[in-house]
């Protein structure tokens, strides 16, 4: 019979549940092992992020301290880039379009994902052909879809005018990208339009993880529809629900071809956003020191955002 | 099987609803993708635009295959693709065993460090990548583009493979280990085989993201015998021409491998993490 | 779980940091050993017989000078993408050996060092009989030596609807005031609006906007390169005219606001506007597809304002890149482009999209049995670049790569600003950039 105290197991590079207490003098040996087995297999993908990530993120911050332009080395300046961009009154503005932007299209799509994963949770006949059906925003490369959208909202060639225009439903053209008040609405249409698929991806999987027997119970002890949702699916889903939210505000936040396809940040600046300045800064005018600083200005309130919301799933006891 | 009662059927009714509107909310825009791509030009612009092709032709997609080496940038593509796929689900797989069950200095950071990772925009930094690319002299390979999209496939896939392994219950690979497997042996014999729908999450998250790459595909590829779809696409804008008709027709045949892919796939992604309910 | 010791924190620290900077220590040290001899970058030129005829012409050079065709790299970079690329080549330490440069982009490369000084094949195009049109020098020269070779001039004319004009029995107009008489009387909104005006977030914009203030007596900055002149008494009037233009006559589509480059393009051939402000690649895209409209097409000078008429002009020319390590390559193999007998071949090839540089070259059939490039010639001579009066600096260049000045119609047109205030704000900029770039 073998001994099953947390030091035995571990000894033996057993697995023993991690935040368990082992003594410390037994435990030394089989961490360290744990440890260098560890980092063997993490090898591969540090040596990826180090030299593909860490050293161009390296060189934006060195680059955001000078003001380099494309071709000519840089010469230090400090934090002058930092300070210029916050009396500059569109900088202000393109941060206020980029927080609504990304709060109202993550919303949108978390919305939309949640309510398909449910539908497409239900029983029916070709559910799978559904499924792949609602996928097809995914398979079309973002410069496409920004591409064709820009096409679909033409004030003149377009399908939505066209539309509107043969089945009566207006008797006027409509400006959707100029109009000062339709325009962020367009995109972040566009936006949603393209990122609701992995959301509704990955809530599925999770939903059809769930088993049967849990709604069963909770039906038998009289729980309503709406009640089963928030007391059995809800919390099998949070750590679903925070990864993708996560991960998504991120992609949403930091994407820029919708709007230099749809808007280029127009009209007016009110679809002006931080990445787009970025990248119009930087080749535009090829200040790459000011694009670098535009880019790193967002990365406390997004490093504050990962650092909260990794906080709850990294801890032991989760799922 | 959820048991049919009256609400269960107004849930029904509603779902079937909701469904249609989103497929018809999903599906215009493909539409128009692909009906423009049957048009020609004249019915493309102004007001002679029509919603329907009326005289369609096929003239698009054989100026494609005729006058534009696409059928080498769908190899290219794919080569591309399917690497990095491979790839990504070897370091994903390591990496994430390694955090979900290994104890060790610098887990936590580590983890948090992949998301980190996401938060560098391409749209500036290719270019200290390009100067490093150029000085390994991985510019203008396909090796080099794989190696690149590992920097944005990888942490994803890691993030969500551990997740689903942290979800394996842990006695099945005790069990193994009191068997005489290794670590990695229980890996492999235990915890993949049970991992499948998360795999063909990973694998095909991994495939779309490469298949449809645009910005470093431009920059760090020059020869055509390396071109990726995405880039072929751009060559029918012209300053300020655009070739519409083309361009749609070659967006639609782009689009269909990263679809035919889910439709394989989607069945193991939704059969489950069932494991999730089994308790040993 | 157990926590680090101060040590192994210092361990991992620096072995990471190690790790993060030795991509740059790499960069650094790597020379790249080049294979190839003939580094061309090609940017579309718009025909595909063109593009056939230039990389004919790069492989025949190639032969000529006794290099291999394996040792010649010919790359297609797309216009979207040319600045990104060039960027990323320039910053890794590779550009190409020659390549094709936008304006003011001549005079950024050159003043960051990066171009071979062209000077003699220059002064050897000007010897030719008639010379070449000397309104492209203003962007390659850098102090007074040629850092570019000049390939075509291109004016930016007013593509008209002379059907719609002889319909309603009425004149090209020969003033502003009269143009918008006639926009009022030809054009049948939503359907067709007379004035295609690029007002959009993009380059066409400051080129049709400043092409107007021009004709008003405005213009950004003075001949000294330095003095901004943006927020002027002229500028404003000009302004106001483009307010009237878009707010009271509606003669102009509101959803240029949003258009890009292509937008009056697209708004010509599919004949929703009867004028447009725009070098003759639309006219070159009728000829290959839709002959019928490019017949009632008419390439028109700029109407004239209270201090006459000026008319817009922009350059290409060809690069090449100090970097090689074959300057006599990349240089003959511009010389070879620039042989008038294989310039000649190209130019036409383009179906009229340029202008040949050489003066000579107007004199083929090709331009005399085409009515509608009658006024071409003079508009080559006499067309100002967008930094009139100054020369397509840096400066100049930066303006219009950010922007500014679509900025400023767009507060007036969209945001209701006062013409004087929005101008305020845009010459602010202008100034600012101006300084900057002087410190350099």
């Amino acid at each position: 019979m073998a001994i099953r105290t947390n030091e035995a197991v571990a000894d033996r590079g057993g697995i023993v549940p991690v935040g368990a207490r082992v003594r410390p003098r037994r435990a030394s040996l089989a961490l360290r092992r744990e440890g260098r087995l560890a980092y063997a297999l993490l090898t591969p993908t540090l040596l990826v992020i180090l030299f593909l990530v860490a050293y161009p993120f390296f060189t934006a911050i060195v680059m955001s301290l000078q003001n380099k332009m494309v071709g000519s080395p840089g010469r230090w300046i400090g934090l002058a880039n930092y300070a210029e961009l916050f009396h500059d009154e569109v900088f202000l503005r393109t941060a206020w379009n980029s927080v609504v932007y990304t709060v109202v299209a993550v919303a949108l799509k978390f919305v939309l994902g949640l309510t398909m994963a449910l539908i497409l949770d239900q029983e029916r006949r070709f559910n799978n052909f559904f499924r792949t059906l609602l996928f097809v925003p995914w398979a079309v490369p973002i410069v496409i879809v920004s591409l064709n959208w820009r096409w679909i909202y033409d004030d003149l060639s377009g399908f939505l005018n066209n539309f509107l225009i043969t089945f009566h439903l207006t008797s006027n053209i409509i400006s959707w990208l100029s109009d000062p008040g339709l325009a962020m609405a367009c995109v972040i249409a566009v936006v949603v339009w393209a990122g609701t698929p992995l959301y509704s991806m990955t809530f599925l999987a999770g939903l059809q993880a769930i088993p049967r027997e849990l709604y069963e119970a909770a039906e038998i002890d009289g729980a309503s529809i709406v009640q089963q949702f928030f007391y059995v699916t809800v919390p099998r889903l949070r750590t679903i629900f925070l990864t993708t939210v996560m991960l998504s505000t991120i992609w949403t936040a930091t994407n820029l071809q919708f709007v230099l396809i749809l808007t280029h940040g127009g009209p007016a600046n009110r679809t002006e956003i931080f990445p787009h300045l970025a990248y119009t800064t930087a080749l535009g005018a090829r200040r790459l020191g000011m694009g670098a600083a535009v880019s790193l200005v967002f990365f406390p309130i997004l490093a504050v955002l990962i650092l909260l919301l990794t906080r709850r799933m990294l801890r032991p006891s989760d799922d | 099987m959820r048991t049919v009662s009256g609400g269960r059927r107004a849930l029904k009714w509603i779902g079937n609803t909701l469904l249609a509107l989103m497929l018809v909310w999903t599906l215009v825009p493909f539409y128009w993708m692909i009906a423009t791509s049957l048009k020609k030009d004249k019915e493309i612009y102004g007001f002679e635009a029509t919603l329907v092709p009326r005289q369609p032709t096929l003239q698009n997609y054989v100026r494609l295959f005729d006058k534009t080496p696409f059928v080498k940038y769908l190899r290219n593509s794919t080569i591309v693709a399917v690497g990095n796929t491979l790839a990504s689900l070897a370091f994903a797989t390591l990496g994430a065993y390694a955090l979900a069950r290994l104890r060790f200095r610098g887990r936590g950071l580590i983890a948090r460090g992949l998301v980190f990772t996401y938060l560098v925009p391409p749209a500036l930094l290719f270019i200290p990548l390009f100067a490093v690319m150029s000085a390994l002299r991985l510019v203008d390979t396909h090796h080099g583009l794989v190696l690149t999209y590992l920097s944005f496939t990888v942490p994803f896939c890691t993030w969500l493979l551990m997740g689903y392994f942290r979800s394996v219950p842990i006695e099945l690979e005790e069990a193994a280990l009191v068997d005489g497997c290794t670590r990695l042996g229980s890996l492999f014999r235990v915890i993949l085989p049970m991992s499948l729908p998360a795999l063909a999450v990973v694998a095909f998250f991994a495939f779309t993201q490469s298949w449809n790459e645009f910005l470093y595909a431009n920059v760090f590829v020059n020869s055509v015998e390396v071109r990726t779809v995405t880039t072929g696409l751009t060559l029918f804008i012209v300053e300020d021409v655009f070739f519409w008709g083309p361009m749609m027709g070659a967006s639609f045949l782009s689009a269909l491998p990263p679809l035919l892919l889910y439709l394989v796939f989607q069945r193991w992604v939704v059969k489950g993490l069932t494991l999730g309910g089994v308790k040993g | 779980m157990a926590r680090m010791t101060r040590r192994q924190m210092l361990k991992t620290a620096t072995v990471a940091a190690a790790a993060t900077t030795s991509p740059w220590w790499l960069v650094k040290t790597s020379h790249a050993q080049r294979a190839k001899k003939i580094v061309f970058w090609h940017v579309p030129n718009f025909t595909p017989l063109a593009d056939e005829l230039q990389k004919q012409q790069v492989y025949e050079f190639a032969k000529q000078a006794g290099v291999k065709e394996g040792e010649v790299e010919y790359a297609t970079v797309a216009n979207e993408q040319f600045n990104a690329k060039l960027a990323a080549a320039i910053e890794a330490g590779n550009p190409p050996d020659v390549t094709r440069l936008y304006e003011s982009n001549v005079q950024f490369y050159a003043s960051g060092g990066h171009l071979l000084d062209v000077h003699d094949l220059v002064e050897k195009m000007r010897r030719e009989p008639k010379g070449i049109f000397e309104s492209a020098m203003a962007s390659v020269l850098v102090k007074g030596r040629a850092m570019g070779v000049p390939l075509a001039v291109n004016p930016w004319p007013v593509h008209a609807r002379m059907d719609l004009l002889e319909q309603a029995k009425l004149e090209y107009p020969k003033t502003w005031d009269e143009f918008i008489e006639t926009s009022k009387k030809i054009q049948s909104p939503p359907r067709l609006f007379a004035f295609g005006m690029c007002l959009g977030p993009v380059e066409d914009t400051t080129d049709n906007v400043m092409n107007l203030l021009w004709c008003y007596g405005g213009k950004m900055v003075e001949a000294d390169n330095k003095t901004v002149v943006m927020a002027s008494k002229e500028n404003e009037a000009g302004v106001k005219v483009i307010e009237a233009m878009f707010k009271t006559h509606k003669i102009i589509p509101p959803g240029a606001l949003s258009w890009d480059n292509s937008g009056n393009n697209k708004a010509y051939q599919s004949k929703q506007a009867a004028f447009v402000m725009n070098p003759s690649s639309i006219y070159a895209y009728l000829d290959g597809n839709d002959k019928d409209l490019q017949k009632v097409t008419g390439l028109m000078p700029v109407p004239a304002g209270p201090k006459g008429t000026v008319n817009q002009i922009d350059t290409w020319a060809y690069g090449a890149f100090k970097k090689t390590p074959y300057p006599e390559l990349a240089k003959g193999l511009l010389d070879y482009f620039m042989t008038p007998a294989n310039y000649d071949r190209i130019i036409q090839s383009t179906g009229g999209r340029w202008v040949p540089v050489y003066k000579r070259l107007f004199d083929s059939p090709f331009w005399r049995e085409r009515p509608a490039f009658q006024h071409f010639i003079k508009m080559a001579e006499t067309g100002v670049p967008v930094s009139y009066a100054g020369s397509p600096t840096p400066a100049a260049g930066e303006v219009l790569n950010t922007h500014v000045i679509p900025k400023m119609i767009q507060r007036v047109l969209v945001d209701n600003w006062e013409a004087a205030k929005a101008l305020d704000e845009c010459h602010k900029r202008i100034v600012e950039i101006y300084a900057r770039n002087a410190r350099g």
